[in-house]
């Protein structure tokens, strides 16, 4: 589980997130939705203890935290940053992100497995990734977040250069951790995507929550048929032709 | 395994196997040896000997202080502000591994080919020595010794490299100024070769003006006391530590993650 409560972080005094606070329940997928530059992506970094907040609070499995590096250990991220090692296998690339992350070597062989055959990797597994397409790079770097089990997924736009099999798969597999238990937060801007996918979706524009629910709450509240246009409404973003 | 060993491994794996960078470093660090060689042969029928053992060894100084300097070079270009060109340094970071832990175990990889860019280059000049008969003494009694006295440098070149690409926000940036940074022992090195009066005692305790006048005295025969070569060493290291330090607290800054 993980709480946020009134986050706030400024660039050059400009702010990109003020006030920010919800809560993103163990055994749910919370849907992070906002436009280009609402603060989503610098969130999640901060939820993921590479930005440090200007202030507010960050709780991972109810553990209030202050130390960046205890709520990684409890966190597993795919964030807008996905560079993988080009002259490394997919499998030492993973391989190094499990003994960073303290894994034993059966554990890491195990791991390593699961996760090739969880996003079907096994063709390209022992192949350097120099050269890898979008969706290769993506799986990859998917594979590093769920190494290690987390309780908690952050993902940013995971979905991203995939193939439909893949992504249907990906939904399964979200959904199955969910069911398990795992508290996922979910950006994305694929709205069709968040509504067959989250269970309550937080609404950000200009670093602040101006709506959150189930989608079909969303839809009510703003008094529209989609969650494409409750979006627009909700968030006063101009409509485009 | 401790993180930073983890990383180390990996960098030095990586760093292997960039075929194309390897051989570069190679190729630096053997061109003292090179120019050597063929300065000796062009001052063999007309230099007196000792002036012939004067010029050679200064030269040799300039070539392995600069080869401390090659040898990690790409690597530390690569390690940080490639990282964060490629956009794999967040990821990186995602990981419950201190900054100091990840600064640590990339200098501990710049380190260790800058450390085999130096040992490339000695060999290579015990050789050019050796197969050239020229009148410079390269048997293993000095070379050994001028060896180990340069112990320290590769770790102060790999953390002022390290400092470099933490600060810089791409590669080509960093290999602007690390281009840079390499004329800094060939200035100091030709500016004590053409101004002997310049060495001072205290100049034996500064990092590099230290480690060239050290090779010079060892290689032309006249000796230090063990005292000089031991407090130089440990001055070298501590300030590789303290830039290391510096180039840590760079990398727990916001612009690390938004500076492209």
């Amino acid at each position: 589980m993980i709480t946020i409560q009134k986050l706030a972080k400024s660039f050059d005094a400009r702010p990109v997130v003020g006030d920010l606070s919800f809560e993103a329940p163990d055994g749910t997928i919370t849907g992070l939705l906002g436009a280009n530059g609402a603060g989503k992506t610098t969130t999640l970094r901060m939820i993921c203890g590479v930005l440090q907040p200007d202030r507010g609070s960050i709780a991972v499995d109810d553990a209030a935290s202050g130390d960046a590096l205890d709520r990684q250990r409890r966190i597993g991220a795919l964030l807008d940053h996905m560079g993988i090692y080009s002259r490394l296998t997919v499998r030492e690339n993973l391989a190094y992100f499990g003994r960073l992350r303290g894994m034993s070597a059966e554990l890491l062989a195990e791991r390593i497995e699961a996760v090739v055959s969880i996003l079907g990797l096994e063709a390209i597994a022992d192949r350097k990734t120099h050269g890898f397409s979008q969706g290769e790079r993506m799986k990859t770097a998917l594979g590093r977040a769920l190494l290690h089990s987390p309780q908690n997924l952050l993902l940013d736009e995971p979905t991203n250069g995939l193939d439909i099999p893949t992504i249907r798969s990906l939904r399964e597999l979200l959904r199955r951790l969910r069911d398990s238990g795992t508290c996922i937060v979910y950006s994305s801007h694929v709205l069709d995507e968040v509504r067959a996918l989250c269970d309550q979706v937080v609404i950000i524009a200009g670093g602040r929550i101006v709506a959150e629910g189930s989608p079909q709450e969303l839809c009510s509240q703003a008094e529209t048929a989609s969650l494409e246009e409750a979006f627009i409404e909700l968030t006063g973003a101009t409509r485009s032709n | 395994m401790n993180p930073a060993l983890t990383i180390a491994r990996k960098e030095i794996v990586d760093g292997l196997r960039d075929v194309r960078s390897v051989m570069a470093s190679l190729f630096y660090a053997l061109m003292g040896p090179a120019v050597v060689g063929l300065v000796s042969m062009a001052t063999r029928s007309n230099a007196k000997p000792e002036s012939e053992a004067a010029v050679l060894t200064g030269m040799m100084a300039i070539f392995t202080l600069v080869s401390a300097f090659v040898g990690g070079m790409n690597v530390a270009m690569d390690t940080v502000a490639g990282e964060r060109e490629r956009r794999s340094l967040l990821p990186l970071l995602l990981n419950p591994v201190s900054r100091r832990n990840v600064v640590l175990g990339k200098w501990l990889a710049v380190s260790f080919f800058a450390l085999a860019g130096l040992v490339v280059d000695v060999l290579g000049f015990a050789v050019v020595f050796t197969a050239a008969s020229t009148h410079v003494s390269a048997g293993p009694g000095r070379l050994v010794p001028a060896a180990l006295g340069l112990l320290s440098l590769p770790f102060l070149a790999a953390s002022v490299q390290l400092l470099v690409s933490t600060v810089s926000r791409g590669v080509k940036e960093a290999q602007t100024y690390l281009s840079l940074i390499v004329f800094l022992p060939m200035a100091i090195g030709m500016f004590l070769v053409f101004s002997p009066a310049a060495k001072r005692v205290w100049c034996n305790f500064l990092p590099l003006v230290g480690q060239q006048l050290q090779l010079e005295a060892l290689m032309t025969g006249r000796g230090t006391s063990l005292f000089e070569p031991i407090a130089l060493g440990c001055l070298t290291v501590g300030l590789a530590i303290v830039i290391l330090l510096v180039a840590a607290n760079r990398l727990q800054r916001d612009e690390i993650i938004y500076g492209n």
